[in-house]
């Protein structure tokens, strides 16, 4: 320990003005950051004093969630090679260090001028937020451990292959490019060949095998130096990441995941394929070039109880042609597909192969939809007179009215705007109503207006999702939010102080797969750059 | 005697260079040894593998007893090590660096630390990045010598000094001696003739030989032979003869295998020589007239163990 504080001590006083730099910032975070979920108090002021504060503020304030980690880049370069790994010259090499000493020093220091200055900022930016901070320390040191893995293992690992700050940045933009080009390269052949359902083992699998990598060749740099063979593992992380994002982990659970109900038991949700005049399957591609097309069915929908909700998360297609052909595609996922109860129409997107396509646009095919099915089911239900000002929602996070002053007219509000602590809430319905009219000042007459409705947050929640801050903005866009033109400008609806906001919170009760099965299918004729040209059956 | 360090075959490939081919030496305990060699012989490379900054192809090392692959931590309390390619903490002044290093070592003398500071004159609050090559040679010599090791491992310690600070730390070092045991790498033969014990040349990687100073000094002799009669150059000369020569009536060579019964042999070899002079050699004219000979593939003809090989 003597000798871990020793070291400690030599390079805290060596790198003041980097520790100096870096608390400034986190610093700056604590003090600005909150500007972007604080609703302030309407007050109009001349634009120059806007753009000069909240502009300028706003920016400073986005900038600071990137200038904090770029800090972090500087200190974790500067102490590591401060003792560089990476070379045959330096002093310390025939010196009585004890590398797991080193290694411990260089740890240490990174808990006190890291971990703990964003640990405290994160409490106090939870507490800014209305957030009781102490109710927060598991995800908080959860939020620590994804800091760890994808941020300071990453940086510590390429400082303790490079001998020098430069180097470092040089490998470090390597990595980037190389990072971009393997997500170009996964976009472009994900659905081409297996796919991703974006699941949480291949999440957990990923951080898994970054984590791997980097303290491996952290732990063998500082016992062996080995820089050739650090090499070849650091290089392992990416050929593995792109191996788990090509072949998707996820894929093969699907079946596991969402297994298919019991012989007898209700469907999750009833599909049926429902072309009509207004809503006929399309084919649509972006370029003649392209190898994928998009394929939009429409659906119609029952079976959803009351209280209930259905997502679509996942599709997977199959194609069987009357000369044998056979094709299917991976799971594919679908966005943002809740079906309440009272929705009874929906479509679904999917992708296919362009010459698979091009083999079977003249012949009634057999279509085979499985759609991977969420179930949930409404957990708790908060109904709140919208304040004017902050207002605290239960398992959800704290809201506040926004408000816009029309020109000459009084301030008017909106739009919610919300925020949870360390990560988004979970599946949340919130509805309101709209008030076209000046808001009374009765309560009883705010029961009338559009509706506007707007999903928040998810049903997979994690104890913290990765973030420099602690706390999550989330966005409400609520439906109707536009009314009719008048006066040749468009109007816009507002929310009236007092109006009831209810927010239905879901919960997961079980996943399973739904099947849809089109015989004598035709595919659409394509239709390029739009979805315009439909056909029927 | 017990050997401070000893290599097995020991050798290290940078691709298909071979920086250090198959040495075996041993360097005895409270020796001197100097290794001399020309640039890019492998010395440092040698002295490397020594400090497990490199990793052997093959063979091994012992190095106080421990085996140099797992040379690290604790075991450098009983090491000090100067090279002249060392990078130093430069942010640090030399107090710091000494008040730095002080914690580290167990057996670190502080009165000789002050004792150290004074005789090399050292700034003690000077930063090291500011200091000259002399000074920060001194600062790393001060701060390798404190804790009075059992082995001073140098690296050309003396490379581009001035001839002040060379003496200086020459002096340093000498007072250390009787403590320790020194292992010196250097290609300036005359720096070291005056204090090693022993002495070992390396060249292109390969060790030529490995023995003590005197025994080295005694076995080598430069040899001219006058004839009566002017003479070619005769044949079957012995392989420990290196560089022979004539010129009208005189032979010239340097015998690498001189005893006391060479005198003797050398007339009866050459009953007709009018005068046989054979004269002892500074180690900077050994060292050329093997350089010399070895250009000249003769290589073979040096003895390694003084003295052992038969004339041909």
């Amino acid at each position: 320990m003597k000798q871990i504080l020793h070291i400690f001590l030599k390079d805290a006083r060596r790198f003041w003005p980097e520790i100096l730099v870096s608390l400034a910032l986190v610093a700056a975070l604590v003090r600005l950051y909150p500007r972007q979920f604080l609703a302030p108090d309407f007050m109009p002021v001349p634009f120059w004093t806007h753009v000069l504060s909240d502009g300028l503020m706003g920016f400073l304030s986005q900038a600071l969630v990137v200038l904090v980690p770029l800090s972090w880049w500087l200190l974790i370069s500067r102490i590591i090679h401060a003792e560089r790994l990476v070379g045959t010259n330096q002093f310390w090499l025939t010196r009585p260090y004890d590398w797991k000493k080193l290694l411990g020093a260089k740890a240490l220091f990174l808990i006190a001028f890291l971990y703990l200055p964003i640990f405290v900022a994160q409490m106090l930016l939870l507490a800014e937020a209305g957030f009781h901070p102490l109710s927060y320390l598991p995800g908080l040191f959860n939020n620590l451990l994804l800091i760890t893995g994808i941020l300071v293992l990453p940086l510590v690992a390429l400082s303790a292959l490079t001998p020098t700050f430069a180097k470092m940045t040089l490998v470090l933009l390597g990595v980037i490019l190389l990072t971009a080009g393997i997500a170009l390269l996964v976009s472009n052949m994900a659905t081409n060949t297996t796919g991703s359902v974006g699941g949480s083992l291949g999440d957990g699998l990923s951080f898994v095998v970054l984590l791997s990598c980097c303290l491996a060749v952290i732990v063998l740099q500082y016992s062996l130096r080995r820089t050739g063979l650090s090499w070849w593992l650091m290089a392992a992380a990416p050929i593995l990441l792109f191996a788990l994002a090509v072949f998707d982990p996820d894929q093969a659970m699907m079946n596991r995941t969402y297994p298919r109900p019991a012989s007898g038991a209700a469907a999750p949700v009833q599909l049926r394929y429902a072309p009509d005049a207004t809503h006929a399957p399309a084919m649509t591609n972006y370029t003649r070039e392209a190898k994928e097309l998009e394929i939009n069915v429409p659906l119609l929908v029952s079976g959803v109880a009351d209280g209930d909700l259905a997502i679509l998360d996942a599709v997977q297609v199959t194609i069987d042609a009357p000369d044998g052909f056979h094709w299917a595609s991976p799971w594919q996922v679908i966005y943002n597909n809740r079906l309440l109860p009272s929705t009874d129409k929906s479509s679904v997107n999917f992708i296919i192969r362009r010459e698979v396509y091009d083999r079977l646009k003249s012949t009634p095919v057999t279509f085979h939809l499985a759609f991977a099915v969420s179930n949930a089911k409404v957990e708790s239900v908060n109904q709140i007179p919208l304040p004017k000002q902050d207002f605290f929602v239960p398992e959800f996070g704290v809201c506040a009215p926004h408000f816009s002053s029309p020109p000459g007219g009084q301030p008017e509000i909106i739009s919610i705007n919300c925020r949870a602590a360390l990560h988004q809430p979970g599946l949340t319905y919130v509805s309101m109503l709209w008030s076209d009219a000046p808001c009374p000042d009765s309560q009883s007459e705010l029961s009338t207006g559009v509706l506007g409705a707007a999903w928040a947050g998810s049903l997979d929640e994690d104890l913290a999702d990765f973030g420099i801050t602690s706390v999550w903005e989330t966005p409400l866009n609520f439906s109707n939010r536009f009314g009719d033109y008048r006066q040749g400008m468009l109007h816009m609806h507002q929310i009236c102080p007092g109006s009831p906001v209810t927010f239905t919170r879901y919960i997961t009760t079980r996943r399973t797969q739904t099947d849809l099965t089109l015989q004598n299918f035709h595919l659409p004729e394509l239709s390029i750059g739009n979805r315009s040209i439909m056909l029927s059956k | 005697m017990n050997s401070t360090i000893r290599t097995e075959n020991l050798s290290k490939r940078f691709g298909r260079t071979v920086a250090v081919d198959s040495i075996s030496l041993a360097v005895p305990e409270g020796s001197i040894y100097a290794l001399v060699g020309a640039n890019g012989a492998g010395k440092t490379t040698l002295i490397k593998l020594l400090m497990n900054i490199l990793r052997p192809n093959a063979g091994q090392a012992q190095v106080l007893g421990i085996d140099s692959a797992k040379l690290t931590g604790s075991a450098f309390n009983r090491i000090g090590y100067v090279s002249e390619n060392q990078e130093l903490p430069d942010g640090m002044t030399v107090g710091a660096m000494l008040d730095y290093f002080r914690a580290f070592y167990p057996n670190w003398d502080r009165a000789l630390e002050d004792q150290l500071v004074r005789q090399f004159e050292l700034p003690l609050k000077r930063k090291l990045k500011d200091l000259s090559r002399g000074m920060k040679m001194k600062a790393s010599f001060a701060s390798s010598l404190a804790y009075r090791p059992s082995l001073v491992i140098l690296d050309e310690p003396f490379s581009g000094l001035d001839p002040l600070v060379r003496d200086e730390l020459i002096e340093g070092l000498i007072e250390r001696a009787p403590e320790t045991t020194i292992f010196l790498s250097s290609h300036d033969l005359a720096e070291i003739e005056s204090f090693s014990s022993h002495v070992g040349y390396l060249q292109a990687g390969r060790l030529l030989f490995s023995e003590e100073m005197t025994t080295l000094a005694n076995r080598f002799r430069d040899v001219t032979i006058t004839l009566t009669a002017p003479s070619a150059l005769p044949a079957n000369l012995p392989a420990s003869w290196l560089d022979p020569q004539t010129a009208d009536c005189v032979l010239h060579f340097v015998q690498t295998n001189f005893n006391e019964d060479s005198p003797r042999e050398l007339a009866e070899r050459f009953p007709s020589a009018r005068d046989i002079a054979c004269e002892p050699m500074t180690l900077r004219q050994i060292f050329l007239s093997i350089a010399k000979s070895s250009r000249g593939s003769q290589i073979s003809r040096i003895n390694k163990t003084s003295g052992q090989e038969k004339e041909a």
